[in-house]
């Protein structure tokens, strides 16, 4: 026998049966094994999905943006923006002043730089595909957004947000940078259902979880039954005004925004500031901003790279495609939020960064005078129908002067 | 290239598939199984190709030379070749910095303050077992164990045969050459064999990175952790590395049954020993029998005076292999003067009626004092530095670190990694006795591999990396 005969030379019918069997072992094997995945985190709703509807309904909504007749505002960034920003009342308030422009909240909640990031990518996709461009484009800075605490917290989402955000393009970027991480992208992209097996484990790990620092105030208990009672009073008010409401998060007739007070009967409006005092008892206000400093460092902010340079990378692109740009920083809850002197000199030098590699406006809020604690609804966020009127009101103000002399 | 992820995957289907269908005859399947395990190592950094082929080729003509040399010492003069080329890659690579931060530091510590430059050299993944399984190679020729082999590509395709390429086991030439020449045929039975190791490596591996969570809570504490904490990170990092390490042996010794190649086992229920001795005999079964055989014995094993210098010698170098600190030097020593006081214990007459005895209570408590022992190991081993070992070694005895937050989380974690350190040996245990009853139901074997596998793409990693890539 030749040398250069082998076993399997010998036995090639037998190897190839083999080979055969244990080919289709591996991908059977694995193709059940992820059918089982798959059904799992379909029965128990795991995923990014609870984030990302809001992100997603708004990002199906960009084709009817961009073909709206009149100047678009996009106002653009967190959960602080969802709440504290009403595109009916801006674009009502300045059409009595003459200036007819369609406003947008893109306001998301759970989100950072780096996913938002991706999300700017594709609004400027959108724009530029029609070459259309946003009159205005205001982009909420948050401070605590941009933190490695925040940063930590949403390392087990990165993969699975990232597959859901990424263009086929940026897929294979990544995938050309560094093939293990592509590979595994495709993977949760395609086969996964963008569903990652750190978002599962994060999901189901949260018993094990320490617990986060709690108020050690009583709970007023009275104050918790007079919320559910006023709970469900708002409730059937909405019901009942809004009959035709499908559940969305992101609704294009609201513009990305909420109801706004024109279209609420006078006893929802007098209930609503009650309901709000319910939501501001000490132990709950505290509670609030104990998980704020555990989530997110809000009073220390030790800002992370990789989010400061996502934030500077977003109001890039927002400056490739809008006219004009500018960042705002939203008002503080200064009785609960307060920075220590190192975290204001960090902000301060964060900002000076953003203002000196994008050239941007930086219009800095958080003391706007006016603005009372009564028009908050927790410690970081403004109320419905009383801080975001003002703060909208505060913004027609601010760029009436500016879409005047850009109008159609 | 690590082998749980989906990009391996992807990589060992287009390999199968060729290799099984496409390339038949002897010739083309060892050149595709080299080009194959040449990508595999370059998709890690494929500028350090050059050096694995390079080794594999010097080692070559080195084992011919020493092969066609007709004297005693110009056999030594290639086979000291051999090892200066690959002890002098591995210390470059692996040591120059660790030597030149201990002279500066020697020297600073006699009062001379002496800045010396330091390479900063990337380590090649998987250096400490490709050098060691290429040196025995020349070794064994030299002493007369194996003739040398004709055929470069073959030994190139030996030395960096992808299952085993970055973390072992340690292969001997005599293992491995034969099968190169003449390629196996893969049997279903050893097919079965090698899914299931497969599948039970990917959970220990899976297990190890969650394991990875409690044991760097604790080793990279910068506050005060407490007597139940700490326990809990020894233990997990106890099951991180046996997990980890043996896992990744598992996936290669299954991955090469899927090819027909036989890997000897490099694991044998190591937490399940009843001394040091018996320890060393289960964990990293490659590694020691390489250093008993090529270092022990060259020193002159047990057969003079001289064995427990040889004991210590060879545990310290040992240690060093592992890595370059002093932690893990003092590792290898521990162990080291384990393995002696055994010896020297075993030795009086009282001692070694207990030691063979046969009573449960007897062999529970060797069992527990040497898993003891062991996990004090751990402690060295893990550390990122000495003054870290000994703040977690004070951890573990006092209550210095006050007691855990109340609540049932601390003690719940605790079980939850003794339970999973457990299960791992269970499983392996298992797999070690009865797999051969399992495989016979294939239907069985079937669902049990695709339940853990799925349970692995359900557990999120927050590492992929393996420890022993590093070694």
């Amino acid at each position: 026998m030749s040398s250069s005969t082998s076993n399997s030379d010998r036995s090639g019918g037998e190897s190839r049966r083999v080979y055969r069997k244990t080919f289709l072992a591996i991908t059977l094997g694995m193709a059940a094994a992820m059918g089982i995945i798959r059904l799992i985190t379909h029965l128990n709703d795991v995923g990014g999905d609870t984030i990302m509807s809001r992100i997603q309904e708004a990002w199906a909504a960009l084709p009817d943006i961009v073909a709206e007749e009149d100047n678009v505002v996009m106002v653009f960034g967190s959960s602080m923006t969802e709440a504290g920003f009403s595109p009916r009342q801006f674009d009502r308030q300045m059409k009595e002043q003459g200036i007819a422009v369609k406003s947008f909240n893109f306001g998301f909640g759970g989100v950072n730089p780096y996913f938002q990031d991706y999300l700017a990518r594709r609004i400027r996709e959108a724009f530029e595909a029609k070459d259309r461009r946003l009159s205005l484009a205001v982009l909420e800075f948050v401070p605590f957004q941009a933190t490695k605490a925040r940063y930590a917290g949403a390392v087990s989402a990165i993969d699975s947000f990232v597959t859901i955000l990424a263009s086929p393009e940026e897929m294979w970027d990544i995938a050309l940078q560094d093939p293990e991480r592509g590979a595994l992208m495709f993977n949760i992209r395609y086969l996964r259902d963008n569903v990652s097996a750190e978002i599962i484990t994060d999901h189901f790990g949260g018993v094990l979880r320490p617990d986060r620092p709690r108020s050690s105030l009583p709970e007023d208990e009275a104050m918790s039954e007079r919320r559910r009672e006023l709970g469900d009073q708002l409730n059937a008010a909405f019901e009942e005004d809004y009959p035709d409401y499908a559940g969305e998060d992101w609704s294009y007739g609201w513009q990305g925004g909420g109801t706004i007070p024109e279209e609420r009967s006078a006893s929802t409006l007098e209930i609503l500031p009650q309901y709000y005092e319910t939501l501001r008892t000490p132990r709950r206000m505290e509670n609030d901003k104990l998980n704020r400093i555990s989530c997110c460092d809000i009073e220390e902010l030790e800002f992370e790279e990789e989010l400061v340079a996502a934030y500077i990378r977003i109001v890039k692109v927002f400056q490739q495609f809008s006219d004009h740009v500018e960042v705002v920083m939203l008002p503080r809850h200064t009785e609960w939020i307060r920075y220590s002197p190192e975290a204001a000199a960090r902000l301060a030098a964060v900002l000076d960064r953003i203002r000196d590699e994008t050239g941007v406006t930086i219009r800095d809020d958080q003391l706007l005078p006016g603005v009372t604690p009564e028009m908050f609804r927790d410690t970081t966020h403004l109320a419905r129908y009383f801080g975001d009127v003002f703060y909208t009101s505060h913004l027609v103000d601010v760029y009436a002067p500016l879409l005047r002399s850009v109008a159609r | 290239m690590i082998f749980n992820t989906p990009l391996f995957y992807l990589f060992f289907l287009f390999f199968v598939f060729f290799y099984g269908f496409v390339f038949l005859r002897q010739k083309p399947k060892i050149y595709f199984l080299l080009v194959s395990s040449l990508i595999f190592y370059g998709a890690w950094n494929y500028r350090f190709i050059p050096l694995l082929v390079g080794s594999a080729v010097a080692d070559y003509f080195i084992a011919q030379a020493i092969e066609r040399a007709t004297t005693i010492s110009s056999k030594k003069r290639f086979l000291g070749l051999s090892v200066a080329i690959n002890l002098g890659i591995l210390g470059l690579f692996k040591y120059a910095d660790f030597v030149l931060s201990s002279a500066a530091d020697l020297l600073s510590f006699l009062g001379a303050e002496v800045d010396l430059p330091t390479l900063a050299l990337v380590l090649p993944v998987g250096i400490s077992f490709y050098t060691f399984q290429s040196m025995s190679y020349t070794i064994d020729v030299y002493r007369g164990e194996m003739a040398a082999r004709k055929g470069l590509v073959e030994f190139t395709a030996a030395l960096s045969f992808f299952p085993q390429l970055v973390a072992g086991p340690i292969l001997r030439a005599k293992q491995i050459l034969p099968q190169m020449h003449d390629i196996p045929v893969p049997t279903w039975d050893g097919a079965k064999h090698g899914l299931l190791l497969v599948t039970t490596g990917v959970l220990k591996k899976t297990t190890a990175d969650l394991l990875a969570i409690p044991a760097a809570k604790v080793f990279e504490a910068d506050g005060p952790v407490s007597l139940m904490e700490t326990w809990t990170g020894v233990l997990a990092f106890a099951g991180q590395i046996y997990g980890d390490f043996s896992g990744y042996t598992d996936m290669a010794i299954g991955l090469a049954l899927l090819l027909g190649f036989q890997i000897p086992l490099n694991f044998r229920v190591p937490y399940f020993a009843t001394s040091p001795v018996d320890f060393w005999r289960r964990w990293h079964i490659s590694l020691s029998s390489w250093l008993r055989d090529y270092l022990y014995f060259s020193l002159g094993g047990n057969r003079n005076k001289r064995r427990f210098r040889n004991v210590m010698v060879t545990m310290l170098l040992g240690g060093l292999w592992h890595g370059a600190a002093w932690t893990f030097v003092l590792w290898g020593a521990f162990h080291g003067a384990l393995i002696t006081a055994s010896h020297t214990l075993g030795s009086w007459s009282a001692l070694a009626r207990i030691h063979q005895s046969e009573s449960r209570w007897i062999k529970l408590g060797q069992w527990l004092l040497t898993f003891y022992l062991v996990l004090i190991g751990w402690v060295l081993f893990r550390a990122t530095s000495m003054e870290s070992a000994w703040a977690v070694l004070v951890n573990m005895h006092s209550f210095a670190g006050g007691l855990p937050v109340p609540g049932v989380k601390a003690s719940t974690i605790l079980l939850l990694t003794l339970a999973t350190v457990g299960l791992i040996h269970v499983m392996d245990y298992y797999v070690l006795k009865s797999a051969h009853k399992l495989e016979k139901r294939t239907w069985l074997l079937a669902i049990l591999l695709i339940i853990g596998q799925a349970l692995c793409l359900f557990i999120g990693k927050p590492s992929n990396e393996f420890i022993y890539f590093q070694f």
